[in-house]
Formats: C-alpha cells, sequence, structure tokens
C-alpha cells in the first residue's frame, strides 16, 4: 500500500496538497456517503413512525372494548349524557379516519395529546417516566455487559471444561426463571429476610425527591447537593437492578462464549499464540475486540429490551417507569398514552439501531473503511 | 450498595425533608387518576380526596347509618323528602384561610354535575342555591330520603371556588368541554380538609401533609405518604410489623401468615353476583325461570364464600351486611342439590351448554376464575353445564353493556352507602336490568311493587324493613343470584389508634388516625 493509498484510506489529504484547496476529494466523498447514510437512516425513521402510528392505531381500534367502558365507572357508562360527553371531549364520536389524522396533525406540531388516564400530556408523561426506566436500564446494561463478557470469555476460554459447563448450565437457569418469580424471591431475601433493602419505590417515604432536572433521582440529587437522597436512590435501585442484571447477563452470556469462540479458532489468533504472544495479550487485544462486534447487536437488542419497559419488575418493585405507564394505558385503552408509547419505544431501537451501526465501525476498522 | 443504603436508611436525617412531622405510609395499590374532586372515583383517589377536601356531611369513623355534619353544622329534610337545608358552620375556612361560603358549595356541587364525569351520576338528579352566605339548600327531583348520604361522598368535597376559577374552573352547562382545573388540582390544595397536597404521581406515590389552616381536629400525622405496592409487597411489608404504616389491599387469601400483633378492621361491603339474560332471544336456557331456579339451588354458598377466607360471607340476599337492610345470617342461601335436578328436569332444557362470562382478575384477594371455577363445578353437581369464558377488563364490561350476555358474574360495589341505591338500577327500567334483558313484563309483579315500596319508603328505618321483604322476593323471582358478600380489609401496624375500614367509599379515614 503507497502513503497515499493510506492517507485516503485513514481520510487524510495526501502530502503535499494545499490546505485551501479544502478537503481532499476522498474526504468529501466520506462526507457525502456519511450525509447519505444519516439522511436514508432519518427517512427510515420517518416511515417506521408514521408506520407504527398506523398500526398501533388500528390495533387499539381491533382490541375489544371501548374508552368509555374502561374510564368511567358502571354507573356513569349507563347514563348516555355522560358517555356523550366523555366520547365528546376525546374526540371519540368522530370517524375514524378524522380521529387518526387529527392525531398526525398533532403530531407533526409534537404534539402527541392527552393522556385520558392521567390527564396530563403525553409528551410530559413520558419525560416523568422515560428517566425512571433510564435509571434502571443504564446501571442494569453496564453491569451485564461488564459481566457477560467477562464470564462469556472464560467459558470460551475453558470450553467444554467444567466452568464452562458450570456457566452455561447458571446461563440455562437464568434464562428459564420467570423475572416476575426472580423479583418477587430477591425481594423476600433481602428485604424481608436479611432487611438490608427497600420494598420498592425510588426513595424512601420520609425523602422528597430531589429537584425535577434530569429525572434521573441519583443524578438530580447529586446535582442539588443531596448525598443523602443521593444514596437512598441508589439503594432502591439496588434490588430492580440486580434482578434485571441477572435475566440480562443469563441471556448475553451464550452470545459472548459463542462469538468468542469463533474468533479463537481464527488462524490469526492461533498465530498470535504461536508466536509467543501472552495469553492475556491475545484475548484482549485480538480475541475481546473481534468478538464484541457481534455481542454488540445482541446487547443494543437487550438495551432497547430494558428501555422499553419492563413491566412486571416495575410493578413488584413499585417503580413508576414506563412499563408502567404503558401496562396503564392498555388496561384503559388510553389511546393517545398507548400511542405516545407505541412511538417512544419505535424510536428506542431505532436509535439503538443507529448506536449499534456506529459502534460497529468503532470496534472493527474493517466495517469502518467499507 | 445494599448495606451502605441499610445503613444511611437506619441513620439518615428524617429531618432533612419530612421536618418533625411524624409520617403515616399509606401501602396501596394505585387506582388513581386525578385528585379533583369534580372526577374522582377510583379507591385510591376517593382516600386521598376526602383527606383534602370537606364535605357538607360525612360518615364518623366506621359508622354508616347516619350522616353527621362536617361543613354544615346542621340540616334538615323536607317531609316528602326532596328538599335539604344545609346551615354551613361559621368557622370552616379553605387552606388559604378564606371561608367556605354557600357560593363555594354551590359552585362545587355544579361543576360535579355539569362535568359529567363519572361520579357526576350520583347527583343527576340533584339542583343546588344559595339561598345566604351560610345556607345551601339542595333540591331533588325525586323523593329520596338518601341525598345527604350522596352528598358524603369524595366527589362532592368543596372547592375554593375563587381559587378554582382562576385556574380554569367552569359549573356551568359547558363544564364538561370549558372546564380546565383538573391538573391544577393534582398538585395544588383548593379545599378545607385537613391536609393538602405536597406531591402527586400517579404511578409511584402521593404526599399529603397537615392543612395548618385546618378548621377541625388536627390530625396526629402531619405528612401521609401513600406507597403504589402491589399485593404481595403489602403483604412482605406489613409482616416486618412496621411502625405506622397501614395497607388497603389486603384480603381473602393474602391475610394467612400475617403476625398477629397487627390490628386488621373490616366490613362486608362487595357482593358476588350472577346475573342470568331474561330475554330469551339472547338465551333460551337462561330466560328459563326454572332453569334459573336449578342454578340457584345448586350453588354451595358457604364453599363459595369460604373462598374468600374469613372476611367472606354466603350471601343471603343482595345487600351486603355492611349496610342497612341486609337479611340476617340466619337467612343465608344453602345448597339443595335435589331441588336443583328436579328444577332442571322440569325447565326442559336438558344438558344445553351456558357460557359464563366473567372478568378474568383477582379482586380483594381472590381470583375470580377460582369463583367461576366452583360455580361451574357446583352447577355440574345438579347436571347443569357451564363453560367458562374469561375475558380482560375491557372486553368484559363492554360485552356486558352490549345486553347479550347469557350470563356473567362480577364483584359489585355501591356508588354510595345506602343498599336502597341498588333497587331501582336492579329492578326493571334501571340500567342493569335493562342490560339483563329484565322487563316489568317479565318479572314478578310482586317483586316489582316490593322494590317500588323500598324507593317510596322515606323513614329510613322502614326502608329497610322495605329492603329486606324486597330480598326476599328477589332471591326467588329475579335473574341474579347473589353468591357470597367479602370484606374489604384494612391492616395497621400496632402502634396506631383509629386506623378503621369503612364501607363509606372512601375506604379509611387517614385524618382520624392516631398513634399510641
Amino acid at each position: 500500500m503507497t502513503g497515499a493509498q493510506a492517507d485516503a484510506d485513514a481520510g487524510r489529504p495526501p502530502a503535499g496538497t494545499p490546505a485551501a484547496a479544502g478537503p481532499a476529494p476522498v474526504v468529501r466523498r466520506h462526507r457525502r456517503t456519511l450525509a447519505r447514510f444519516i439522511g436514508r437512516k432519518v427517512l427510515i425513521t420517518l416511515g417506521l413512525l408514521l408506520g407504527v402510528t398506523v398500526v398501533t392505531f388500528l390495533l387499539v381500534q381491533l382490541v375489544p372494548g371501548d374508552p368509555t367502558t374502561t374510564n368511567l365507572s358502571e354507573t356513569a357508562q349507563k347514563d348516555p349524557t355522560i358517555v356523550a360527553a366523555f366520547r365528546a371531549k376525546w374526540g371519540l364520536d368522530k370517524p375514524l379516519i378524522v380521529q387518526y389524522f387529527t392525531y398526525l396533525g398533532n403530531l407533526v406540531h409534537g404534539d402527541l395529546g392527552v393522556s385520558q388516564s392521567t390527564g396530563d400530556s403525553v409528551l410530559s408523561d413520558l419525560g416523568k417516566y422515560v428517566p425512571a426506566t433510564l435509571e434502571l436500564a443504564i446501571p442494569a446494561m453496564l453491569l451485564s455487559l461488564v459481566i457477560s463478557v467477562a464470564v462469556g470469555l472464560w467459558a470460551a476460554v475453558r470450553k467444554d471444561r467444567a466452568t464452562d459447563h458450570g456457566i452455561r448450565a447458571g446461563a440455562l437457569l437464568g434464562l428459564s426463571t420467570p423475572s416476575f418469580w426472580l423479583a418477587i424471591v430477591v425481594l423476600y431475601v433481602f428485604f424481608y429476610l436479611l432487611g438490608i433493602a427497600p420494598n420498592g419505590g425510588r426513595l424512601s417515604a420520609k425523602y422528597a425527591p430531589p429537584t425535577h432536572i434530569t429525572g434521573l433521582y441519583t443524578v438530580d440529587a447529586l446535582l442539588t447537593g443531596r448525598p443523602v437522597v443521593f444514596w437512598d436512590a441508589v439503594w432502591h435501585l439496588a434490588l430492580p437492578v440486580l434482578v434485571l442484571t441477572c435475566l440480562t447477563v443469563s441471556a448475553l452470556i451464550r452470545f459472548v462464549r459463542s462469538a468468542m469462540l469463533e474468533v479463537l479458532d481464527q488462524d490469526y489468533i492461533k498465530a498470535a499464540t504461536a508466536k509467543g504472544l501472552p495469553r492475556r495479550v491475545v484475548l484482549r487485544r485480538h480475541v475481546l475486540r473481534a468478538g464484541l462486534v457481534q455481542v454488540v447487536t445482541v446487547s443494543g437488542l437487550a438495551f432497547a429490551s430494558l428501555l422499553s419497559g419492563t413491566v412486571l419488575i416495575e410493578q413488584i418493585y413499585s417503580w413508576p417507569g414506563v412499563g408502567q405507564y404503558a401496562y396503564r394505558a392498555a388496561v384503559n385503552l388510553d389511546l393517545p398514552a398507548i400511542m405516545g408509547v407505541g412511538l417512544f419505544v419505535a424510536l428506542v431501537y431505532t436509535l439503538v439501531n443507529l448506536l449499534v451501526d456506529v459502534l460497529y465501525g468503532v470496534i472493527d476498522p474493517r466495517i469502518r473503511l467499507s | 450498595m445494599l448495606l451502605v443504603g441499610a445503613g444511611l436508611a437506619a441513620c439518615g436525617s428524617e429531618a432533612e425533608d419530612s421536618g418533625s412531622a411524624k409520617t403515616l405510609t399509606v401501602d396501596t395499590s394505585f387506582v388513581v387518576k386525578s385528585l379533583d374532586p369534580g372526577v374522582v372515583y377510583e379507591p385510591t383517589g376517593n382516600v386521598v380526596v376526602h383527606a383534602l377536601y370537606s364535605t357538607l356531611v360525612t360518615f364518623e369513623g366506621s359508622d354508616i347509618s347516619k350522616p353527621v355534619g362536617e361543613l354544615a353544622e346542621s340540616y334538615t329534610a323536607s317531609d316528602d323528602a326532596t328538599t335539604f337545608t344545609f346551615k354551613l358552620r361559621s368557622n370552616a375556612v379553605f387552606s388559604d384561610g378564606s371561608p367556605v361560603t354557600s357560593t363555594d358549595v354551590v359552585f362545587s356541587l355544579n361543576r360535579l354535575k355539569n362535568l359529567k364525569g363519572s361520579a357526576a351520576a350520583i347527583v343527576k338528579n340533584l339542583s343546588f342555591a344559595a339561598p345566604d352566605e351560610h345556607t345551601v339548600v339542595v333540591t331533588s327531583s325525586v323523593a329520596d330520603p338518601n341525598v345527604p348520604a350522596m352528598l358524603t361522598m369524595p366527589p362532592a368535597g368543596i372547592l375554593n371556588s375563587k381559587v378554582a376559577k382562576e385556574h380554569g374552573a367552569v359549573d356551568g352547562e359547558d363544564a364538561a368541554t370549558a372546564d380546565k382545573l383538573s391538573s391544577y388540582l393534582n398538585t395544588n390544595a383548593a379545599g378545607s380538609g385537613p391536609y393538602v397536597i405536597e406531591s402527586f404521581d400517579a404511578a409511584s406515590r402521593i404526599v399529603l401533609t397537615a392543612n395548618p389552616k385546618y378548621w377541625g381536629t388536627k390530625p396526629t400525622f402531619g405528612r401521609v405518604v401513600f406507597q403504589n405496592m402491589d399485593i404481595q409487597n403489602q403483604k412482605l411489608t406489613l409482616s416486618k410489623v412496621p411502625t405506622a404504616e397501614i395497607a388497603l389491599d389486603l384480603s381473602g387469601s393474602s391475610l394467612d401468615g400475617l403476625p398477629k400483633e397487627l390490628q386488621q378492621t373490616s366490613s362486608p361491603n362487595t357482593y358476588y353476583q350472577l346475573r342470568l339474560d331474561a330475554d330469551p332471544a339472547v338465551s333460551e336456557v337462561t330466560s328459563n325461570a326454572k332453569w334459573v331456579g336449578a342454578m340457584r339451588a345448586a350453588m354451595d354458598y358457604q364453599g363459595i364464600a369460604a373462598l374468600f377466607g374469613p372476611g367472606g360471607e354466603p350471601a343471603a340476599g343482595v345487600v351486603p351486611t355492611a349496610y342497612a337492610g341486609a337479611l340476617p345470617a340466619s337467612e343465608a342461601q344453602k345448597q339443595d342439590l335435589d331441588t336443583a335436578k328436579k328444577l332442571l328436569a322440569e325447565s326442559g332444557v336438558g344438558d344445553q351448554t351456558v357460557k359464563l362470562l366473567y372478568p378474568a382478575l383477582t379482586f380483594g384477594g381472590v381470583d375470580l376464575g377460582t369463583i367461576a371455577a366452583k360455580v361451574q363445578s357446583d352447577a355440574a353437581q345438579a347436571g347443569i353445564k357451564i363453560e367458562l369464558d374469561p375475558a380482560p377488563i375491557a372486553s368484559f364490561l363492554d360485552q356486558r353493556k352490549g345486553g347479550k350476555v347469557a350470563m356473567s358474574f362480577s364483584p359489585q360495589l355501591l356508588d354510595y352507602p345506602v343498599a336502597a341505591s341498588m333497587v331501582a338500577d336492579l329492578m326493571p327500567g334501571g340500567n342493569t336490568a335493562q342490560a339483563a334483558g329484565w322487563t316489568e313484563d317479565r318479572a314478578d309483579p310482586a317483586t316489582v311493587a316490593a322494590g317500588k315500596k323500598v324507593l317510596s319508603t322515606l323513614d329510613p328505618e322502614d326502608q329497610a324493613k322495605a329492603l329486606q321483604d324486597w330480598q326476599r322476593l328477589m332471591r326467588e323471582h329475579s335473574p341474579y343470584i347473589t353468591l357470597a358478600y367479602n370484606s374489604g380489609v384494612l391492616v395497621a401496624s400496632p402502634d396506631l389508634t383509629d386506623a378503621t375500614y369503612t364501607a363509606a367509599g372512601w375506604t379509611v379515614d387517614v385524618a382520624d388516625i392516631g398513634s399510641r
């Protein structure tokens, strides 16, 4: 490879090119490619979100039930004037197509509507519930990644030995355990038997929540200088994060192990080992980095799954996250809230996929170059 | 992390947030959308709104026999039970210190009626007037001695009309579309009750603090924290015998194994009823009076009540024993399989199968599927074939509203704590009867007459007797089979006093709770 080729591949202007002449053609080409890539992603996302609104709207109409039956008392349902007033208030007296396009028109202006269940705007509801879920999902995902990569790599290295069998059996056990059961058992042991964990919620009853800045209690408590509240919030995070981590680790370990096994079998790994490179160096520099490409995809989906709501865990630990919000919206046939959650979940998956695409390039330079 | 947190929790400074106020914790599985008295009807909302908003009249403790004055120092009823005059206390003030006047009362009740929310059904026959600053006159378009009982309910809470109007409240006929107050009331006080709102999160917790300007007896607890908690978690929490804590949703089997030190109070206020459609066009089977009689005789009422645990009682009539007019326990219905088999044979229905629709959920600590399976099993003993048809609650309500369901089953609660309120609804012409296809020409004339007698009797004691007579006839001649009553239960930590469950409609009055 010539020096010019190397520069081109690295996106640098070739030596001797006047700086005043602007970016080199290769750089411009890369920028155009990047712009096209982003443009395509934005268009796909918009199309996807539109599709989500259509599908969610139709699905809600297909569900047996009527918002008046779920939002009015049984006595009130029998009073035609009350039912008519409810239908008029929420636009349910208009034809479906009008309802849909009214929603879409408002959506274009950033208005997700008002939730029939809470009486607040769906956007403000999401602004309240999403941070609570984020506060669970981020530490659970980070812990899961660290643990599953370390343990999965260890299992791959110790393939077919007792350690490997033990790890695989543990992962299988974790996968087979119902999340609600694990959550209840963990609560029973750490709260009831040992008395070292709280019984749920985001903060102890004696503390008022920190001033809303990010919506993450731990961060807001630090930003507002309330260390005791910070530790209390961390304490309340412990059990749900532990359960979510156990469940996510169980799912990830098998992928990490098989990805690492595949890499360990490559000739260049054997060559590196044969060259006499220390085992630790081979594993860290060559095996781990190459194996992570496959793990990133699965991790992205796992993270999106955590973000889009873990209803049962949130229910058992009285955690006011987006999962509980979605559940209440579904039970009440609260169309604006259901649509809002649907759009949020679609956005999460789109953004996570985008992040995964970017991470591919960071982890594996070959993908970046292609 | 857990140990550090536990240590901090044990040593943490409570004073940081709650000051020196004593905190009462209320564990309950939240069913709440709004803290606006004009639209509230859910259980959690009713408990909270009752603590925030005083009403004209109320019930003291768990005694629901007669309303007593709250904002009204006295009230009188006209002989024909259509006009009720309330004299307001002169010392009652809102949380901003301004006096409660008749204008506030009329504004609040008109708004409740015209918002046309769920609670509006209670006051739909009422109109309100303020002849002077301290007098309110409530007129009912139908004779009804129970109007004061209706006005005890949390939706009849009185708003500070000046504050309410400043934040978008409307009490006119256009209130259903023009009123913009609800969201404001979720985070701000506009009442004259013993507490004001500190914070509201419908998915997590609601915090109340004592109203510094409260005109009545100051509550013992300066702070009340309602925590959203599922039933299993409530049981674990109370099993550790905490201090200053109550749980509102433990009943049925979830009470098993609780420590004996905990206090429990209850009231049998829920009735579980089968509804059979009387219209032959809907079902030739359930409209057959002999077949209905066979079903009635086949049920093992004692066995069904046992499924609810200690709080369950076999039904004697429609009215649960928490309310005046209930039949005595000695009249509880009993299984009679011989009669059931005889009536089934006489019905000519043969072995046709009927679907039993019920909501697939747990209510009062008991899975309704268990009750439905028991009904199926009891019926099978008499040769009656029933197919279970569980449905999500939204689907259940929708199907039943359509009036085309042959047989359905659900728990029922009263809108306000007067059993006579059930009569008009269950009798021909009422909404429930209509949904069950039970018209006057399909009904037994004596039963219809007994129902009319209940509604026309104005003296409460006479009305209670009339209710009993009506129920004895309904047991034989109606499309309803009441199976059992179940109790709402309040479980309280041992250090609390006056933590009493009430069938009044607001479960517990948190302002009444004291500590030893």
